[in-house]
């Protein structure tokens, strides 16, 4: 019993690490390929005048987008599996086909959209294709072979009775939101609009003037890769990975207590936690960056 | 009447017409089930669906959602999609109250299970966002809909940065949005529920096999719908928001009664072929 218990507990550790590392890699490829909502700004700044040097990649929303692609791998690991193939080889297998599908999608979507803005001047750079996208590949292959392999741990270690395919769709969504909510205004504001102020919101009328520039010569996306590393990435990855591990967690440990209700009231005690936690970053936030005008002043 | 010439629908109104027309639809698909099947296990799906169906659609327009202009601080809400969003919410109490069925036969601890998944994710994940706007971006919280929050009392106008509509999360987001999550684990895990129930009932029966033998066969499918059938009502959902929402205290909260109905007549069409697959 206690056995199994720091069995369960042990991968259960493994499975929130190797979510870490996907909500890591997931955020930095969106990045670098500017998936997800940044995206508009990429492609409304040609229609503003602004000529880019930026990745733009918009496949599908990140959520969907990783539904396909770890559902692809999932499914495909668990047909090789199902041909007796070593689990560990069909895991990787089936991660890399997903990658070329991805790599496909990236490298129509960037042709697609970048051709769709000719008549605003905006050329379409063959050699932001050839290196960036073996770039997003290579991420995209770190996000779905973790998230793949967790969702292998959960099935085959730990019990979950959903097969894999199905336990792909279902993290391969949660990981897209989980990565997109928390990334996404790392990136969108702070890095595409790191001319304008810190501390405040992009003003409406500043829209699709994202920065182009570097420090030599043009901004590309590995540039927005680097910037996206150094807290968005590491953000999502330690979001998606507590909510891996706090929902295994709670289910390992809980579950058997109270015939079901243990594991309910664990979860309600974990929200709780973490309302308090935003409360307190909230208000703490209010008292030392303070009001941007005075409230005499809003009121009249 | 062309579509030029239709008279565009006021944000919150219900169109007395279509209610009437979806009501009847429902009534329908309801009346046809217990015809076609009787009083049984599978209308007690048919019913468990459609509840399940009207808990996610309710649940969607609590989740805060403000897209692109959330991502770049010009407008209050999560970065992303609002199907999309509470998809990832709603599947991962899906996953827990999937595995709370495993052990315990007791339907209301696997539908809180699953509630409590969904609004664990949804806690963790609107924390993060916090997180990022104030330690990453400098940027406090502010909603653009009220001028107090109406949990915490906090004023709200003078933290809105120049030329933007709010940003970040205030409280009454992030509460919107655990409850978004509950109703949205809850619903989708419900559906799975009473449509495993069917399928372990009535499978091995047609496959002429053993319950253990069709079991994986019966989760899987009740997954599918399930995540199919969520699906069907967060993006249902998503076309009542028109975009982006703040959460219980935005206005077009009060759209939700349209999404009630529409999910519902939804929920029983898709649900009656679910049923349907096994049951005629």
């Amino acid at each position: 019993m206690v056995e199994s218990i720091v069995f369960g507990i042990g991968i259960t550790a493994l499975a929130g690490a190797l979510a870490t590392v996907a909500g890591a890699a997931e955020n930095v490829e969106s990045d670098i390929g500017s998936q997800g909502d940044p995206n508009s700004q990429v492609q409304l700044a040609p229609q503003m005048g602004y000529i880019h040097r930026i990745f733009n990649k918009a496949v599908a929303g990140e959520p969907p987008a990783y539904g396909l692609w770890i559902a692809l791998g999932a499914g495909l690991a668990w047909a090789f599996l199902a041909m007796q193939i070593n689990p560990i080889l069909a895991l990787v297998l089936g991660s890399s086909l997903a990658v070329f599908v991805q790599g496909v999608y990236a490298t129509t979507a960037y042709l697609g959209r970048t051709a769709s803005l000719a008549k605003f001047g905006q050329p379409v750079y063959v050699d932001i294709l050839k290196s960036m996208t073996t770039v997003t590949m290579a991420h995209a292959f770190v996000a779905i072979f973790t998230t793949v392999t967790m969702c292998y741990l959960i099935n085959a270690a730990l019990g979950h009775p959903f097969p894999l395919p199905l336990l792909g769709i279902v993290w391969g969504i949660a990981l897209g939101a989980a990565g997109s909510a928390t990334g996404n205004p790392f990136y969108g504001k702070e890095r595409q609009y790191q001319n304008q102020k810190y501390g405040a919101g992009v003003p409406i009328a500043a829209s699709g003037n994202i920065v182009r520039f570097a420090e030599a010569g043009e901004r590309n996306s590995l540039d927005n890769g680097w910037f996206s590393a150094r807290l968005g990435g590491p953000a999502s990855g330690v979001c998606f990975g507590l909510i891996v591990f706090l929902e295994l967690w709670r289910t390992v440990l809980f579950e058997e207590v109270g015939s079901g209700w243990g594991a309910i009231v664990m979860g309600i005690i974990i929200i709780l936690v973490f309302m308090v936690i935003d409360r307190y970053i909230e208000v703490w936030a209010r008292k030392n960056y303070g009001p941007f005008v005075k409230p005499e002043e809003t009121s009249s | 009447m062309s579509a030029v010439a239709a008279k565009p629908t006021a944000g919150g109104a219900m169109d007395v017409t279509a209610t009437i027309i979806g009501i009847i639809i429902l009534l329908v698909v309801i009346a046809l089930t217990y015809f076609l099947v009787g009083p049984g296990l599978a209308f007690m799906a048919l019913i468990g669906i459609i509840v399940g169906g009207i808990l996610v659609a309710f649940g969607v327009h609590f989740v805060p959602v403000g897209g692109a202009p959330a991502a770049m601080g010009q407008a209050p809400g999560i970065a992303t999609g609002v199907a999309m969003l509470a998809a990832g919410a709603g599947l991962a109490g899906l996953f827990g109250g999937a595995w709370a069925a495993q052990t315990t036969d007791n339907l209301l601890v696997i539908v809180v299970t699953g509630a409590v998944g969904g609004g664990l994710m949804m806690a963790i994940t609107c924390m993060f966002v916090t997180f990022i706007y104030v330690f990453g971006m400098g940027i406090p919280n502010a909603s653009g809909k009220v001028a107090k929050d109406p949990i915490t009392g906090d004023t709200q106008t003078e933290y809105k940065s120049q030329g933007t509509e709010g940003h970040g999360l205030p409280f009454i987001s992030y509460v919107g949005g655990v409850i978004g999550g509950l109703f949205g684990g809850a619903g989708g895990t419900l559906i799975y529920i009473m449509l495993l129930n069917l399928y372990n009932e009535e499978l091995p029966g047609m496959m002429n096999a053993l319950p253990a033998q069709v079991l994986p066969i019966a989760v899987t499918l009740a997954g599918m719908f399930a995540i199919g059938m969520f699906l069907v009502n967060a993006v249902l959902a998503a076309y009542n928001i028109t975009g982006t929402i703040e959460g219980p205290h935005d206005p077009k909260f009060k759209r939700f009664p349209r999404a009630i109905v529409a999910s519902a007549v939804a929920s029983a069409v898709c649900g009656i072929v679910a049923i349907m697959i096994v049951a005629v």
